[in-house]
């Protein structure tokens, strides 16, 4: 490696140093508690997909160019120079965690290995070596919010089939898909497509909610890929939007990474606090059932029916209760997977992992104990507000003969759904 | 039209969900020679803003788009 | 005292006492020197307030609870190796100033006895705990993840261990003899009292110093920062978002 690209990455270290990160560097004792905390390495047994030897890597490169250690006696700490067997394992070790911060839960520190593994991503993007396909899709989400004025007559063209489903459900020819509506209360921010934009309809539709949607996806795979540039940029689509129409809320739909990404990390990252508040999507269904704004058939399932935690909605955005809620309004014969909440497994999918394809077969693997999970319950519905988990356990349901339905939180509770026509 | 356009490779991705058709055409484009096509169909319209807004940012191009009963129908052309 | 002991068991204390005092400081002053990122990094469940907050993050740090999910006998150790070593210092103390409600409570034979076995049973649960400590490292996936430095550490802990309990159950030297080479040392003055430096045992006393002392260079140096770490790394598992 050249020094200049040594230098480079070093100072990417030297840039992204903030007091958590030199805690976490500091004080790991490497009692590989987060061992077993970890799917990945419980389902591999191999040292790389250890928490701590991911975060490891980083700590000794920090050792190296940071440390009175790593100047006069590196061995001490096996302190590393960046070179690019370095970087072949940092690739490895950095885009297949999951981000599911299931070790952060275990360690007696409570160190992040996540927060540690991000500056492993910006270093990889510095060396040219971040995943390829993440930015790809962090590059397409962006050249579209670019470019949006191309594309708008398209989304809004297909979004009138959409609108008829929508009106043939509810009963009313006048129900519509606001888009860009000036004023509106809420703004609502789906995915691409429309699977998760007909049920958010017909609930807003029911709930007598002044929405509109959003034009913009929101999943960010800027956050993925670990460029934070790019994923303020994909945020900010939003955001804008959000001020332009001057709505009171965002809503984000059942997207793990989504919610986090606006309501944990924009305001740091863009240096500014919103106009607005930011609501998942299940606090906001919760809240219409409690208020009796939308009505549900209780035990209108009645098959055995679990819920499978995203990380990003539990551990690391604290909806424990809504989802519960919501499942118990519906299934008569909840399951809850053991264990759950806080210590609920990663199902293998998160982080960008279901688009990578080169991790496909470590992902298959690493959910085998979501599989047995599940299987301990005897459910046959899992329900999981999460896409990335959904695409997961689509995926382990077929590799694992699983013979399960994988459904959405919307698509439970709108099945549900009790709609006087005639009142509409 | 679309008879005069040399396909050198079919993709279905119909049923997967945006931006999956995306990162199919993404993982597929290396096994065309440059020039070359890969026709896929989808189903999610997400893919029609996904689709060209990838081709955009990675340098390769859709040259024809079609839509025929909720179905969509990419031909993207590598172009490096 | 003889030149070693007067360089490993006098000078070398004030060194060691006065680089783990300042490094312990600088590395404090190097974590309050890097400004904090806003992102707030907080898992969840969180504490209801600020008083919780502190409460949990004790319990996290003294208890860890949540380890003995998933390695009930590392728990066990680590948790008897901190206890052992915070029981050790306590019974250090006593050569600054002796118990005297205890010895009270116990009379000169009782205190005698009471000190042969507290300090003993803490001796050799210290013993145990380092071993498993170092065992544990000799396999994978623990040795993978290894680095000397752990093995440094350990190793040097161990010595001073095994010093230290050799001193108690094989060495003549009573309390009253230590506090009287503290006292030369707090005088400056580092000298070895009668008792001492005719025991047979002084090499092993000297020695026990000498690693004792390096441990404490070393100490604000290394992973061991963690005794001031933990509470950082706990107090940011619920950082409010």
């Amino acid at each position: 490696m050249n020094e200049t690209r040594e230098k480079t990455l070093v100072d990417i270290l030297d840039k992204k140093m903030n007091r958590q990160l030199l805690y976490y560097l500091d004080i790991c004792t490497r009692c590989s508690i987060c061992k077993d905390a970890c799917h990945q390495y419980v389902s591999t047994r191999d040292v790389l997909y250890l928490p701590a030897y991911r975060a490891e890597l980083i700590r000794r490169v920090y050792k190296k160019y940071f440390t009175g250690m790593g100047q006069f006696i590196p061995a001490l700490g096996e302190a590393r120079e960046i070179d690019d067997k370095l970087l072949d394992e940092l690739y490895q070790t950095t885009y297949a965690c999951t981000g599911c911060r299931r070790c952060m839960f275990y360690c007696p520190f409570s160190i992040d290995t996540t927060w540690i593994l991000s500056v492993a991503k910006a270093m990889l993007i510095a060396a040219g070596r971040g995943s390829q396909i993440l930015a790809e899709l962090s590059g397409a989400s962006i050249s579209k919010g670019e470019n949006i004025d191309l594309f708008k007559d398209i989304i809004i063209d297909t979004l009138k089939s959409t609108e008829k489903e929508l009106q043939e459900k509810v009963g009313d020819a006048k129900a519509n898909i606001p888009i860009g509506k000036e004023g509106a209360d809420t703004l609502y921010v789906a995915l691409a497509g429309t699977h998760t934009i007909l049920p958010a309809a017909i609930i807003f539709h029911q709930a007598r909610v002044n929405w509109t949607l959003s034009l913009f996806e929101a999943s960010n795979y800027g956050y993925f890929l670990g460029n934070v540039p790019q994923a303020k940029t994909i945020a900010q689509r939003i955001v804008d939007e959000a001020r332009r129409l001057k709505v009171k809320e965002v809503v984000i739909t059942e997207c793990g990474h989504a919610y986090r990404v606006m309501s944990h990390f924009y305001e740091t990252w863009a240096g500014e606090k919103h106009l607005f508040k930011v609501r998942s999507i299940l606090e906001v269904i919760a809240e219409y059932i409690r208020e009796g704004k939308i009505k549900l058939a209780r035990g209108h399932v009645s098959k055995p029916l679990t819920y499978h935690e995203p990380c990003q909605v539990g551990r690391n955005a604290g909806f424990y209760e809504e989802p519960r809620y919501i499942v118990r309004q519906v299934a008569s014969d909840f399951r809850e997977l053991t264990p759950n909440r806080e210590r609920n497994w990663c199902c293998g999918g998160g982080g960008g992992l279901v688009a990578e394809f080169e991790f496909d077969d470590l992902r298959i693997k690493t959910g085998e104990r979501k599989v047995q999970q599940i299987r301990e319950t005897g459910a046959e519905i899992v329900v999981s507000p999460c896409e990335n988990c959904r695409l997961q356990l689509d995926t382990l349901n077929e590799k694992y003969n699983m013979e399960i339905e994988i459904i959405s939180m919307m698509d439970l509770v709108v099945d549900a759904m009790v709609i006087d026509k005639a009142a509409n | 039209m679309s008879d005069e356009i040399k396909v050198d490779l079919e993709l279905d991705v119909r049923k997967l969900l945006c931006p999956m058709p995306m990162v199919r055409v993404s993982q597929n484009i290396g096994k065309v020679p440059v020039g070359g096509v890969i026709r896929a169909v989808a189903t999610d319209p997400g893919s029609l803003a996904d689709i060209p807004s990838w081709a955009r940012t990675t340098g390769n191009e859709v040259i024809k788009t079609e839509r025929n009963d909720g179905e969509f129908v990419f031909y993207v052309k590598r172009v490096k | 005292m003889n030149w070693f002991s007067f360089l490993a068991a006098g000078v070398l204390v004030y060194i060691a006492v006065a680089v783990f005092l300042f490094g312990t400081g600088y590395r404090v002053f190097q974590w309050f020197r890097v400004p904090r990122s806003g992102i707030r990094l907080g898992i969840f469940p969180q504490p209801r307030n600020k008083g919780a907050r502190v409460l949990w993050m004790a319990r996290d740090s003294f208890f860890f609870p949540q380890v003995l999910d998933v390695d009930r006998w590392m728990w066990l150790f680590v948790i008897l190796l901190h206890l052992g070593g915070i029981a050790a210092f306590v019974g250090h103390l006593r050569i600054i100033q002796e118990f005297t409600p205890l010895v009270n409570a116990l009379g000169d034979e009782g205190m005698a006895q009471f000190a042969l076995w507290s300090g003993g049973t803490i001796g050799i649960i210290l013993l145990v705990t380092v071993l498993y400590l170092l065992f544990r490292r000799f396999k994978s996936p623990y040795k993978d993840l290894s680095t000397p430095e752990d093995y440094f550490l350990l190793v040097l802990i161990l010595v001073i261990i095994l010093l230290g309990n050799h001193l108690r159950f094989f060495g003549d030297i009573h309390v009253a003899d230590y506090r009287e080479y503290l006292q030369s040392l707090l005088a400056f003055r580092p000298a070895f009292p009668e008792a001492i430096a005719e025991s047979g045992t002084r090499w092993v006393l000297a020695s026990h110093v000498l690693t004792a002392n390096i441990l404490l260079i070393y100490f604000p140096f290394s992973k061991l920062v963690h005794f001031i770490g933990a509470f950082a790394g706990n107090l940011l598992r619920s950082e409010k978002q």
